[in-house]
């Protein structure tokens, strides 16, 4: 029985280290290979120790499919490919290839850097593993292998970020990744089309709330930027180096150009350029707005964002401050905070999700005296915002795409267990497709039916268009004809071609059937009554009699013979071949009820 | 336990234990879980619950709740896994009836959060930790836990189910180890009750007609001798053993990769010393299993130290089948004995490798893995065929390329299967690396140059299959035979090269950078082995590769500038960048340096910046012409250049540098003062020391402060001591303390300490600490220096840094604080994330 299997190595009923193993027609897809940034041991990457016992990986897996460039979904990829020994194909969109390395090294620098971990993936190891990256454009479908095909569309959450169709045959399954319904400043919103996968697994971040319109949580932010620089503070927005920063940085930039605002807004050194760069490489996955005015004006080249240089932390007067890491935990960001921690005119927003054991995680959850390095406790009277610029769908943008793409069946990762157990119901009976949400580890798996495609002879086609009879997408009726398997392909041909292709000779099948009727005449005279009556009763048939004294309809042949023992009953035989059956039946029948008498 | 965490614990369990408190981050319990693994493992679980009743009370009150989520539930199984673990700890626990509770029937296991993976995943863990003791097996037995292990082994999740065929293992080792420790009598009467039971329940599933059930015996007895070390694996095996070899009756054979890795990890055991019988197993199952589930057995044999001569050969003509039915089928008339020694090809491999695509991609590729990882062993089998295996290589290559047509209908039906097959061709290629490692006839060499050659001018190669090409060209290149007599390259691999080097002049201006990339890579590694050989060298110098490859470190994507950079630093470290210097061209290999130096300071990205530090470094250390012109000089640019650098691993190379410097100039580390020692004879040739005679008479101390002073290393270093990056710093660190080691001994020149000098010195320092770092120290004189170096603590600096700067936040009280702070905070970013 074929079936699809899927087992969440990573993200079953959690937002945590993205790792779907999916298997289909026999093929085998991990569907993203991200890392989980609150352990800083084994636990941080999937255990593949359960693919590793399937034999060598790269013959295990024939892809792996990376959906966009956070860590949570690409993170383990160098370990995976260099150090666990991935060595086949990895599929992602062009922009997100450009931009994972620069992601993934500066996670690499941060282990190293903050944690010392030696034994962490090397830039060589990032190289090398992008080298094995194959990049795929938008609805472009992907030819893996002669019988495993992947197609991309957009999914909006962050430039380059991709949903997949993974297609083998007639069965296929579609991952959204993460995605988002509803257009922000630079990105466009998800779309795919009505593309009826087996499976549909989607992300589930939001699975039940309704999200308040971004402009809310945009004016929010900016109101606050604002009051903090009029007062004469300095605002510090730690981020990654790639994806939010560049949408807070043209909230800004649009912001001080209709304030005109002269207070200075940083971004961490070369990283403007970096963002740039990759932002007017990848103009067209960013949203129509942008693509339109692109031409007057890149939305990404900044007036007034300039590079940031570690001595402008000390200069008087206020000032907004883009700075890495996101979270806190090292570098830059967490040594301007530890510089203007102390004063109350000052502010830091939290753009983003923060693991525990951060300053990031410390601040939003209202500690104010954090103790650093050397038993010295840092007072925080800053004042600590936290805003969620994450761009994932909500409940209703959820249910929008399961409705736009029109799955037979749905699975549910990257949410929590209780809000996915919510969704799974509405789902379910909204569509009336069977919904999953298996946990860590557990396998799901979806019997299918494959469509088995045939192809149909011209000749055939035109034979049944002679009938004068033209397609009906809403009425489907029978085509006979003989079913050829040669090559691993199947068609559909008229009987004769098949023969011919075969090089069979054609047999000739009769049915016989004896009819008694009772009758005195002779046997020519019993004949010609059955003639008179078929050529009565039969008007559009060619009847005929023939010398010999039978009589023949089509390919119905009707002979008269004398019964042996009783001279009063005449016996009829009929034959037919099989292409007349119907007729010939209805003959038969018409036969068996005797002849008319003679007027 | 600290006192700060026992103040902080009952809060934190009583939030625990409270259902309408959801603890945000799910790593939080993990943690939590670690820190109690190591205070239980420093010391008394007992005491700690004594003195921490809150621990117990917990466990009691997450019994009782009725809503609690599974998380919760799940950690409280562990948690109490871990105190268990202690015998007296146990038995208090049990006075309780806290045990049989979370355990039990009457527990978890018997309700609705059963249904949770995490749960039933809490339970296994809880009991793994627990089960470490004679109790422990007593308790097991008594709550039934032996036979909910059974059904779990069958658990929907895989993490569950694999943990319950390793605590199956684990209660059998520790029964095993008991009273019945030494004994390997196969009589089941002998054994524990527990081991009996599981011995018996692994003898039914071997039987079943179930293959589920047969895996999971097989993959229990796989970890039992794979870890158990106790005599008693032998009788064991004596017992199992022919229930196994009966599975090798059925057809198909169930679980076949289990049973392989069982087989192999009996192998390995010391189950072979005693039964014989094992290896006659082993036989009959690479004879029952098919090509592709036999190889990894057959590999995994031939890896084995010891097994008999017989069992070997049979091994590796498993894995040489595929390969000698490519050489059969793509033969052009009869040839000498191929691989198999001119023995039929088997037809179950031949079938297999025709039947569908994908199983000939998946023997071929298996069999050119598995020879691949035999080949470099000692242990490979001996004759080793050097020469058909290099001829099915390329014949392997070349069906995949197109390049062959063979004439008879299998060799036809291979190559449409194969042909474009990109991962055959990186299978093939990695092989053909693996084998340069042995001789070849000629003959066999010049295929395979020709068909390297092949791959890497093809169109059709893809950047991967090209990086595997370069890889495999490279080693065939580094380990050809050298002229007799000198050691340059002999004529055939001349030649090659001199067909070689327009192909990857070609490929270094691939619009694909992979490719661009990897080109280059091969470049530097080539000019690194072999730029000293004449042959080598003449035939880059008249190609234009080293002109190419100084035109891409303009190239767009940094990847390729930095790899540029590596190989160009490598060309003109064996002068073949450009022309060599002449009078009409004295400028020709100085620009390079300034070059470099551009990138240093204005390339955007990281990696060419990197790159560039460490080609300087290399060049300082080996005395690259350019820089033995003038090191000091050198030196002071790129210490300037680095300082200012974003990237902390480039100011961190910078210190390498600097510490490269140092060495030249004071000695290497480990010696003794410099003042004692001629610097110049200690230096290599072309460096600093041999420079120095003209800047300043070497020998002393003070000048060679004063060199230091003038390329501004003390501010370079001082900068970094302070660097807001910790590998950064720890350097420095690493620096000063090796300054100040070499120096101390021989006394301060000039006795500085009170000098206004100093004071400023360390005012801007304190500065700099206090992450004020902008103002410049300015010049600094020698005695200065050292008067400052001895004021700061570097030793105590060196011990904090060496802690991981999160160290901090990593600790108990901060995890606790944490998630009690995190209570009641969890609005809206609870369910956030990137």
């Amino acid at each position: 029985m074929p079936e699809i299997r899927v087992t969440p190595l990573g993200a079953g009923q959690d937002v945590g280290r993205s790792c779907i193993l999916v298997s289909i027609a026999g093929k085998n897809v991990m569907l993203d290979c991200g890392m989980h940034m609150g352990f800083s041991d084994d636990r941080r990457f999937p255990d593949f120790s359960y693919i590793t016992r399937s034999g060598r990986l790269t013959d295990f897996l024939d892809c792996v499919i990376i959906s966009h460039f956070h860590l949570d979904h690409c993170g383990a990829l160098p370990y995976f490919s260099e150090m666990v020994g991935y060595d086949g194909p990895i599929y992602m969109t062009q922009p997100t290839q450009a931009i994972c390395p620069i992601l993934l090294e500066d996670y690499r620098k941060i282990a190293v850097d903050k944690k010392g971990e030696a034994n962490f993936f090397t830039s060589q190891m990032i190289k090398d593993c992008m080298k094995k990256v194959v990049a795929v454009h938008l609805h472009q479908t992907v030819q893996v292998d002669d019988e495993l095909e992947i197609k991309a569309y957009y999914a909006g959450h962050v430039l380059g970020a991709a949903m997949f169709q993974i297609k083998v045959g007639s069965e296929s399954v579609v991952y959204t990744g993460d995605y988002n319904m509803t257009p922000d400043r630079h990105l466009g919103a998800a779309w795919i089309d009505k593309c009826r996968p087996n499976l549909l697994i989607t992300e589930s971040t939001y699975a039940t709330t309704i999200r308040d319109s971004k402009r809310c949580r945009e004016r929010d932010f900016l109101k606050k930027v604002h009051e903090t620089v009029e007062r004469g503070g300095k605002v510090l927005i730690p981020v990654f180096a790639l994806g939010r920063a560049q949408e807070l940085c043209i909230l800004l930039e649009t912001f001080w150009e209709r304030m005109d605002l002269k207070a200075p807004i940083y971004f961490s050194t070369g990283l403007t350029e970096k963002a740039n760069h990759y932002y007017k490489l990848f103009i067209p996955w960013t949203n129509q707005k942008i693509r339109k005015t692109f031409v007057q004006r890149n939305m990404f080249e900044f007036k007034h964002i300039k590079a940031f240089d570690r001595a402008f932390a000390d200069s008087p007067g206020p000032m907004v401050v883009f700075a890495t890491p996101g979270m806190l935990h090292a570098g830059q960001s967490l040594q301007i905070f530890r510089k203007w921690a102390g004063n109350e005119k000052n502010m830091v927003i939290m753009p983003g999700y923060c693991v525990q054991g951060t300053v990031g995680h410390k601040i939003l959850s209202g500690q104010r005296k954090l103790e650093m390095e050397g038993r010295q406790v840092l007072e925080v009277k800053m004042q600590v915002e936290y805003m969620s610029f994450s761009a994932h769908a909500d409940a209703k943008g959820i249910m929008q795409l399961v409705g736009q793409a029109e799955p037979e069946n749905v699975l549910l990762v990257h949410g929590e267990a209780k809000k996915m157990e919510f969704l799974k119901q509405k789902i379910e009976q909204e569509f009336r497709v069977s919904c999953y949400m298996p946990a860590n580890g557990e396998t799901v798996t979806l019997p299918t039916s494959p469509s088995i495609p045939v192809g149909v002879s011209l000749g055939l086609l035109k034979r049944e268009m002679a009938q004068g009879l033209l397609p009906d997408a809403k009425k489907p009726r029978l085509l006979h004809g003989t079913l050829i398997m040669k090559d691993s392909n199947f068609r559909l041909v008229s009987s004769e071609q098949a023969l011919k292709e075969l090089g069979l000779a054609e047999h000739q099948l009769r049915f016989t059937c004896r009819v008694h009727l009772h009758d005195t005449r002779k046997e020519q005279e019993t004949a010609v009554r059955v003639y008179s009556h078929l050529k009565s009763v039969l008007k559009d048939h060619c009847v005929q009699h023939l010398p010999d004294g039978s009589v023949t309809v089509e390919s119905i042949l009707i002979q008269a013979a004398a019964h042996s023992e009783d001279p009063g009953t005449k016996v009829l035989l009929v034959s037919w071949t099989y292409q007349d059956e119907e007729l010939g039946s209805y003959l038969t029948s018409l036969l068996k009820k005797g002849l008319p008498q003679a007027s | 336990m600290d006192p700060e965490c026992s103040r902080l614990l009952p809060a934190l369990c009583a939030v625990l234990a409270d259902p309408r408190q959801p603890v945000a981050d799910d790593t939080c319990l993990e943690k939590l879980l670690d820190w109690f693994t190591t205070v239980t493992a420093a010391g008394s679980s007992l005491l700690l619950l004594q003195e921490n009743p809150c621990l117990v009370e917990l466990l009691f009150r997450v019994l009782k709740s009725q809503d609690l989520s599974s998380r919760i539930l799940s950690f409280s199984l562990r948690l109490a896994g871990i105190f268990a673990a202690q015998e007296d700890c146990f038995q208090y626990l049990q006075q309780g009836e806290l045990l049989p509770m979370l355990f039990g029937e009457v527990g978890p296991l018997g309700g609705a959060a059963w249904t949770a993976p995490a749960v039933r995943s809490g339970w296994i863990q809880g009991l793994r930790t627990l089960a470490q003791h004679p109790s422990a097996l007593r308790f097991l037995a008594a709550c039934g836990a032996v036979d909910t292990i059974f059904s779990l082994q069958g658990d929907s999740s895989l993490f569950v189910a694999s943990a319950a065929g390793q605590l199956l293992v684990h209660i059998l080792d520790l029964a095993m180890r008991g009273p019945a420790r030494g004994r390997c009598s196969p009589q089941a009467c002998d054994w524990p009750a527990c081991a009996q039971k599981i011995v018996c329940h692994i003898e039914d599933s071997l039987c079943s007609i179930a293959t589920p059930q047969v895996t999971q015996a097989l993959n229990v007895l796989t970890t039992v001798f794979g870890h158990c070390r106790g005599l008693w694996t032998q009788g064991l095996w004596v017992r199992l053993s022919p229930l196994v070899a009966r599975l090798l009756e059925k057809d198909p054979v169930p679980a076949s990769h289990s049973l392989v890795d069982l087989l192999l990890s009996v192998a390995r055991s010391s189950v072979p010393s005693s039964d014989r019988g094992l290896w006659e197993t082993l036989a009959q199952t690479l004879s029952h299993l098919s090509p592709t589930q036999a190889g990894p057995l057959a590999l995994g044999i031939l890896k084995l130290q010891d097994c008999p001569q017989a069992l070997r050969t049979q091994a590796f003509g498993i894995l040489l089948q595929p390969l000698a039915c490519v050489l059969e089928a793509a033969a052009q008339a009869p040839g000498p004995p191929g691989l198999l020694g001119g023995a039929a090809g088997d037809p179950m491999t031949a079938d297999t490798l025709l039947c569908s695509k994908s199983a000939c991609v998946g023997l071929l590729c298996c069999a050119l893995t598995h020879l691949g990882l035999l080949q470099p062993l000692p242990q490979r089998p001996s004759p080793w065929p050097q020469a058909p295996l290099l001829g099915a290589a390329v014949t392997v290559l070349r069906l995949c390329s197109g390049s062959v047509a063979p004439t008879s209908d299998v060799g036809g039906r291979l190559c449409a299967i194969l042909v474009g097959c990109g991962r055959v061709q990186r299978a093939a290629l990695d092989f053909l690396g693996a084998l340069s490692q042995g001789a070849g006839p000629q003959e066999s060499v010049t295929q395979v140059f020709s068909v390297l050659l092949e791959y890497l001018m093809s169109p059709e190669s893809s950047s991967m299959v090209l990086k595997k090409a370069f890889q495999a060209t490279l080693r065939w290149l580094l380990s050809s035979p050298k002229t007799p007599g000198c050691c340059d390259l002999d004529p055939r691999t001349q030649l090659f090269l001199r067909e070689l080097l327009p192909v990857l002049q070609k490929r270094l201006c691939s619009p694909c950078w992979e490719v661009r990339d990897s080109g280059l890579e091969f470049l530097t590694q080539m000019t690194r082995h072999c730029g000293g050989q004449a042959g080598f060298r003449q035939a880059l110098l008249a190609s234009e590769v080293p002109e190419l490859t100084k035109q891409l470190l303009q190239d767009p994507e940094s990847y390729v500038r930095a790899s540029a950079v590596t190989a160009t630093g490598q060309l003109s470290s064996w002068a073949l960048l450009a022309a060599p210097a002449s009078p009409e061209r004295p400028g020709a290999q100085q620009s390079l340096l300034v070059e470099l130096l551009h990138v240093l300071c204005a390339d955007s990205e990281g990696f060419p910046r990197r790159a560039v530090m460490q080609v300087f470094t290399e060049w300082l250390r080996d005395g690259h012409a350019d820089v033995a012109e003038d090191p000091e000089r050198f030196v002071a640019r790129v210490l300037q250049a680095a300082s200012r650098d974003p990237d902390w691993e480039v100011r961190a190379q910078g210190l390498e540098l600097a510490l490269v410097f140092l060495g030249q100039l004071l000695g290497p580390r480990g010696s003794h003062c410099p003042c004692a020692v001629a610097l110049p004879e200690t230096a290599p040739p072309g460096t600093l020391a041999q420079a120095l005679p003209e800047a300043a008479p070497p020998g002393t101390l003070a000048q060679a402060l004063q060199v230091l002073c003038r390329v501004q290393l003390f501010e370079f270093a001082f900068r970094a001591l302070f660097d807001c990056d910790r590998p950064v710093a720890q350097k420095s660190c690493d620096l000063l303390l090796f300054l100040r080691a070499k120096a101390a001994p021989c006394g301060s020149p000039q006795e500085a300490g009170d000098s206004p000098n100093v004071a400023s010195v360390e005012a801007t320092l304190q500065r700099w600490q206090a992450g004020e770092q902008g103002q410049p120290l300015g010049y600094l004189e020698p005695g200065a220096v050292m008067a400052v170096l001895r004021s700061i603590d570097l030793e105590g600096l060196r011990d904090t840094l060496a802690e991981s700067s999160d160290h901090v936040e990593k600790s108990p009280q901060s995890l606790l604080q944490d998630m009690l702070a995190a209570v009641g905070v969890l609005g809206e970013n609870e369910a956030d994330c990137y």
